[in-house]
């Protein structure tokens, strides 16, 4: 088990322990729109990393300057301005992509997990704690918008970031390029992680009782021995 | 009282600091998202209009519109980006016709958001290859689940009726408005 | 007559929950029961129509003849902020019960992504001053209708034998996704 309070816990904890979209169910407006390829979603969470980890560095330098009152206010400012550099860079210099995000990009200004991420973490901790937690939780967004957009694309246009991978004969399900399939794909994620988590649960729980059964018995042992 | 002033102190610094900075990415910005929208508006022109060497935009009307020139500059047609309703939302295309808008050398899809595999078919060539040549007069007509049998008709996709239908109606809408136009002189 | 096509297209053919995933968080969260999602959609339905006429307002009478285009997103969003903390107060003074109902989901109505995409939508499709009114009553009610549906279902799920590994979240989207299915049999019964 990391070490909680390392440096290299602060990245990490967002890839699975504390992955903001199958742990805390954080982003999903997003998750489920642009997930329709692996390509849109690895570009929505590189775009969201970004105004993620710099929001959170310039609110982790401001913290201690900021009255409580007026903090959120301050936040979202700071937010959406990254937010719209994002859109401005990305409709300059990557119009295509910009085109098949669409809206989505400034919808990352409401996106729960950069202020659920600032209220929680940036505005308590230091700069590089603050940028290491960005960093691991858009790293976590990232793996979990490729997986989906991944099966997704597989399964609806036989590809996976424009390769296909599927033969010909396969006919794609149309359903996961709709609206209907993102919902069903990540509610049968989600199960698929919650089946685990309940699975390793359900084996801590054996392993306990097993060794209470176990002292129990080396306790009548022993009673037995005494008498 | 301090407190207020100092709440009114950060923001106003935000605030500044926000304003220049996006002003400062908008103008970096602006011109490049404007090139790139002339790139593939020429990208656009040229694809229904082959023949092409050159184009220039129709001045002083309210349509946007496109004339275009072969090598020796003669106007041989004209590039007009239209668009309408479609099924699902709107749709985006631009359609090249020769100079008395009597037939249409090409039609291509810029934007659409129909249902994909359905109606989106419209964007592929075994349904956009009927408008080569198609007449428009006295405007373009659509036959469904046969193949067409007059110079101005084309076959509706199966399954995508109502997105074929539009993709008639927007050209229908569009060619008319430059007719007009051209009745009263203006191109 | 097309202003309530407007009404109908946001409300049911292009349900903002169902068709554009706007809203999602607040349609996990407070669905699960029916009295609570209804609440939490009248909350949502009216800082909609609200933000709809103010951020027209901004946009086309501010932003537009000053070219300052760019800071189309940070208005909005404070707007949105400043108008959530306004009808808390204003639910707080008028009913406490329901203040302690929506509790925490109240002023996450700021970060419910159905009201920016709102006030986006409508700079996008470049609505006029009524057409946005009657958008922003449609999204409204629509989100009403998603969320409350989903709350009756998920009522009639708690008596059901879900799999341990599905229960929460797992099931509800997947019956979003089925109520999404069903909701794609309105598509093309209105074209705007």
């Amino acid at each position: 088990m990391a070490n909680k309070n390392t440096l290299s816990y602060e990245f990490v904890k967002g890839l699975w322990d504390q992955n903001p979209i199958l742990k805390q169910v954080l982003g999903t407006c997003p998750t489920l729109a642009v997930t329709v390829s692996a390509l849109n979603g690895i570009a929505m969470a590189l775009a969201t990393t970004f105004v993620l980890t710099f929001s959170s560095l310039i609110i982790s330098i401001v913290r201690k300057i900021i009255p409580n009152q007026v903090r959120i206010a301050s936040y979202i400012v700071i937010i959406a301005t990254f937010v719209t550099i994002v859109d401005y860079v990305m409709k300059a210099a990557f119009p295509d992509l910009s085109k098949a995000l669409g809206p989505y990009i400034p919808l990352i200004v409401v996106n729960c997990i950069i202020l659920g991420r600032a209220e929680a973490f940036a505005s308590k901790n230091s700069p590089i704690r603050s940028v290491l937690d960005a960093l691991g939780m858009g790293a976590g967004f990232l793996l979990a918008l490729f997986i989906l957009g991944s099966i997704r694309e597989l399964l609806g246009s036989r590809t996976i970031l424009g390769y296909q991978i599927l033969p010909d004969f396969y006919t794609p399900w149309l359903v996961m390029i709709l609206p209907a399939g993102a919902f069903i794909t990540l509610g049968l994620l989600f199960g698929l992680v919650n089946l685990y988590n309940l699975s390793k649960e359900s084996k801590k729980k054996s392993e306990i009782i097993k060794q209470y059964l176990e002292q129990n018995q080396q306790d009548k042992i022993n009673l037995a021995e005494e008498n | 009282m301090k407190n207020v002033i100092q709440m009114l102190i950060v923001l106003t610094v935000i605030g500044i600091i926000s304003g220049v900075s996006l002003s400062e990415i908008a103008i970096w910005a602006n011109p490049k998202i404007a090139v790139n929208r002339a790139k593939e508006t020429e990208k656009a022109i040229y694809r229904v209009q082959p023949k092409a060497k050159s184009f220039k935009k129709v001045d002083k009307i309210d349509l946007e519109l496109y004339q275009v020139f072969d090598e020796n500059n003669l106007p041989i047609g004209y590039a007009f980006p239209y668009e309408g309703n479609g099924f699902q939302g709107k749709i985006r295309l631009i359609v090249g016709l020769n100079d008395s808008l009597s037939v249409i050398s090409r039609v291509e899809i810029l934007e659409q958001v129909e249902t994909p595999g359905l109606g989106s078919k419209i964007t592929e060539e075994s349904f956009l290859k009927q408008f080569i040549d198609l007449l428009t007069s006295p405007q373009i007509e659509w036959v469904k689940g046969s193949p067409p049998n007059k110079p101005n008709e084309i076959q509706t996709i199966t399954a995508a009726t109502i997105s074929s239908k539009s993709v008639v109606a927007i050209l229908n809408d569009g060619i008319n408005k430059l007719k007009k136009l051209k009745e009263k002189g203006e191109i | 007559m097309e202003l309530i096509l407007i009404f109908l297209s946001a409300a049911i053919v292009n349900n903002f929950v169902l068709s554009y995933f706007l809203g999602i968080c607040p349609f996990i969260g407070v669905s699960n029961k029916i009295s609570s999602a209804f609440s939490m959609g009248m909350a949502t339905t009216f800082v909609m129509s609200i933000t709809a006429i103010v951020s027209w307002l901004i946009y086309n009478e501010i932003l537009l003849p000053n070219n300052l285009d760019f800071l189309q997103y940070v208005s909005f969003i404070l707007v949105i902020a400043s108008l959530v903390q306004f009808v808390e107060m204003v639910i707080k003074k008028v009913s406490q019960p329901l203040y302690r109902a929506l509790g925490i989901f109240l002023p996450l109505i700021t970060t419910n992504c159905a009201i920016l995409g709102l006030a986006l939508f409508i700079v996008l499709k470049n609505y006029s001053f009524l057409d946005s009114i009657f958008f922003g009553l449609g999204a409204g009610v629509g989100f009403t209708i998603a969320i409350t549906l989903m709350a009756g279902i998920r009522e009639e799920l708690d008596l059901a034998d879900v799999p341990p590994s599905m229960k929460g979240v797992p099931i509800t989207l997947i019956t979003a996704g089925l109520l999404a299915l069903a909701f794609m049999g309105f598509a093309g019964m209105i074209t705007i």
